[in-house]
């Protein structure tokens, strides 16, 4: 009915805006005599019709397409050849069949890699989510210049990460005078080491990335806190439950697609964390923050052991596919980045 | 009461977040080589541009951010065009293999940048593109994410503007450019400005392509200075240097970011 009417509609206006016969009338018209036409065509004609309908497509997506496969398809094709090889960066290849798949599952330092990038993983994903619900709660409670603050907490989403590490390591000092050390003895803790501190350094990277992330798990969940239906917390209120309650009963579960989101996105980028340990742990101290992108990084480019570092990369590409095609089978949707 | 401590949350939270930015921009005017006992080392007694002018008579800085600017503003105004151009292709174009292609798309998108970059890496060192801004420019100059963007953009425009530009005689060309690109200003923006934010602040991709320092972007710099123990006021104006224009276009397009990431996840 209303799609009828809508229909009507855009035909009423564009009659009135044309003074002439509809559009779509126009359209169909042009579709049915071309495809009606279209056999008894020559082939040039034929190829000048589809240039003059489509040369946009020809001129543009062709150049991009050839893009694509130069710099998409051949090199992830080409890593996974790359697996197989021993790649000498002077001399010829060598085929080394399965050699640096066996060497893998055999390395006790990629699977502490592995193990490491689990964890944190555990200490990054629940608090990123909590602290973005919680500044997203509070940025829709209707305080004033809600815009500014939602600036600032999404501020770190857009620096770069040299820059916050750079910041976060002198805040994270492992002395009497680091200022975290400082505010903790306020507290009567003693002196901790963090990023010397084989069982801290990692926790102390996680909290770099909570910070730097938080900003954008808040769009999310404001962009769903927006889309609650008013009148529900109405009513709840009217039957005279209390704020904390409206919030478990239903706030937090109508955020559920929310919730399955945000989880996906931020495990994805949490597989690939490299730059904080690159720049403040090199990795260490005693492997403890040795990620998979950071180890493959040291195979590859300090180690130049390019084919076990490719063997690496597709592990980690593994772990990825299995974390999309998780969301894809719950959500059905196209989109799986940021 | 339930106000105050909203308020109280959001001061403190506010401030928290900050902090870090504070003491980059406070510090950086503090002289300071040596190891620091005082925990608020950042607060500068007698502030000094000592730390700015010391970056600038080494001279490679100043090198850092032009080639920063080179590897960000080309793909970003690449980006800009041809991912509007090919949006509109997938959005608003009937052409054989479309579906197929944009799915090949969507499903590449999955790659983690971490395994392109060994194959890369090889690509180029044979295509002699180490240590030149080929090897940053040219795999930047459209991207799928900014294809996706725009064509979820145009599906929700009608058809009928275009098609009474089309019945006036325009050709794909001039619709494009007279009636298209018009409109999608506004997702075209959020497409610049995620490229320069991601082209800006990478740090993965030109740590491996520029080994020359001349070549280095300003996070490939920033990062070789961190490494060099105790410059704390010279590291801060470094960080703040290159945080200027992220912080310029965030205050400008702070709309087109928050905006394309909600596009980009949850419709």
């Amino acid at each position: 009915m209303t799609l009828n009417n809508a229909e009507k509609i855009i035909e009423e206006r564009e009659t009135h805006n044309n003074g002439k016969a509809p559009l779509k009338d126009q359209r169909k018209n042009k579709n049915n005599t071309s495809s009606s036409k279209k056999p008894k065509l020559p082939f040039k004609e034929r190829v000048k019709r589809q240039w003059d309908r489509n040369a946009i497509v020809y001129i543009f997506l062709i150049p991009a397409l050839i893009h694509f496969i130069i710099f998409q398809v051949f090199p992830f094709a080409f890593s996974f050849v790359l697996t197989f090889l021993d790649w000498k960066v002077i001399g010829d290849p060598e085929f080394v069949g399965l050699k640096h798949w066996i060497a893998f599952l055999n390395d006790g330092l990629a699977w502490r890699a592995i193990w490491n990038t689990v964890l944190f993983s555990i200490y990054y994903i629940v608090p990123t989510m909590a602290l973005g619900l919680i500044l997203a709660l509070i940025i829709n409670s209707g305080v004033k210049a809600s815009g500014v603050f939602k600036g600032i907490f999404f501020l770190p989403v857009v620096t770069s990460f040299v820059i916050i590490a750079g910041i976060w390591g002198w805040l994270f000092r492992g002395t009497e005078s680091g200022m975290v050390n400082y505010l903790l003895s306020f507290f009567g803790i003693d002196t901790q080491l963090f990023l010397a501190d084989s069982d801290q350094a990692l926790l102390v990277l996680a909290g770099l990335s909570i910070f730097k992330v938080a900003g954008s798990t808040m769009i999310y969940y404001f962009a769903g806190l927006q889309s609650v239906d008013k009148q529900l917390y109405e009513a709840a209120r009217i039957d005279g439950a209390s704020p904390l309650r409206i919030f478990w009963t239903i706030t937090f579960p109508l955020l559920k697609p929310i919730h399955f989101y945000v989880a996906i996105i931020t495990t994805i980028g949490s597989f690939q964390i490299f730059d904080s340990t690159f720049l403040l742990t090199g990795g260490g101290p005693n492997y403890s923050t040795t990620t998979i992108v950071f180890y493959l990084y040291q195979q590859g480019f300090a180690g130049l052991n390019l084919s076990y570092a490719a063997v690496l990369s597709y592990v980690l590409f593994f772990i990825i596919l299995v974390v999309s095609l998780i969301q894809r089978k719950y959500l059905g949707q196209e989109t799986n980045y940021y | 009461m339930k106000k105050t401590i909203t308020y109280t949350a959001l001061f403190l939270l506010a401030f928290s977040f900050l902090l870090p930015f504070i003491i980059m921009a406070l510090g950086s005017f503090k002289d300071m080589k040596y190891a620091l006992l005082d925990p608020l080392f950042w607060i500068p007694e007698d502030p000094t541009l000592s730390n700015y002018i010391y970056l600038f008579n080494d001279g490679i800085f100043a090198r850092w951010i032009f080639n920063s600017l080179v590897i960000t503003i080309i793909p970003v105004f690449s980006q800009m065009l041809f991912c509007a151009i090919l949006g509109y292709i997938f959005a608003k174009k009937n052409f054989p293999g479309r579906e197929v292609i944009f799915w090949v798309f969507m499903a590449v998108i999955m790659i983690p940048q971490q395994l392109l970059i060994i194959p890369k890496y090889i690509m180029f060192a044979d295509f002699g593109w180490i240590n030149t801004y080929w090897a940053l420019i040219i795999p930047e100059l459209w991207g799928i994410m900014g294809v996706f963007l725009v064509r979820q953009f145009l599906q929700n425009i009608p058809n009928d503007l275009e098609e009474a530009a089309r019945i006036d005689g325009a050709n794909d060309i001039k619709v494009f450019f007279k009636v298209i690109l018009p409109l999608s200003v506004p997702v075209v923006a959020t497409v610049g400005t995620f490229s320069f934010i991601s082209n800006w602040n990478d740090l993965f991709q030109p740590l491996i392509y520029m080994t020359k320092e001349e070549m280095f972007p300003v996070t490939v710099g920033l990062a070789s200075l961190l490494g060099k123990e105790g410059d704390f006021g010279v590291e801060m104006a470094g960080s703040t240097l290159s945080f200027v224009p992220t912080f310029l276009i965030f205050l400008f397009f702070q709309r087109y970011f928050t905006e394309g990431i909600q596009m980009s996840g949850l419709k």
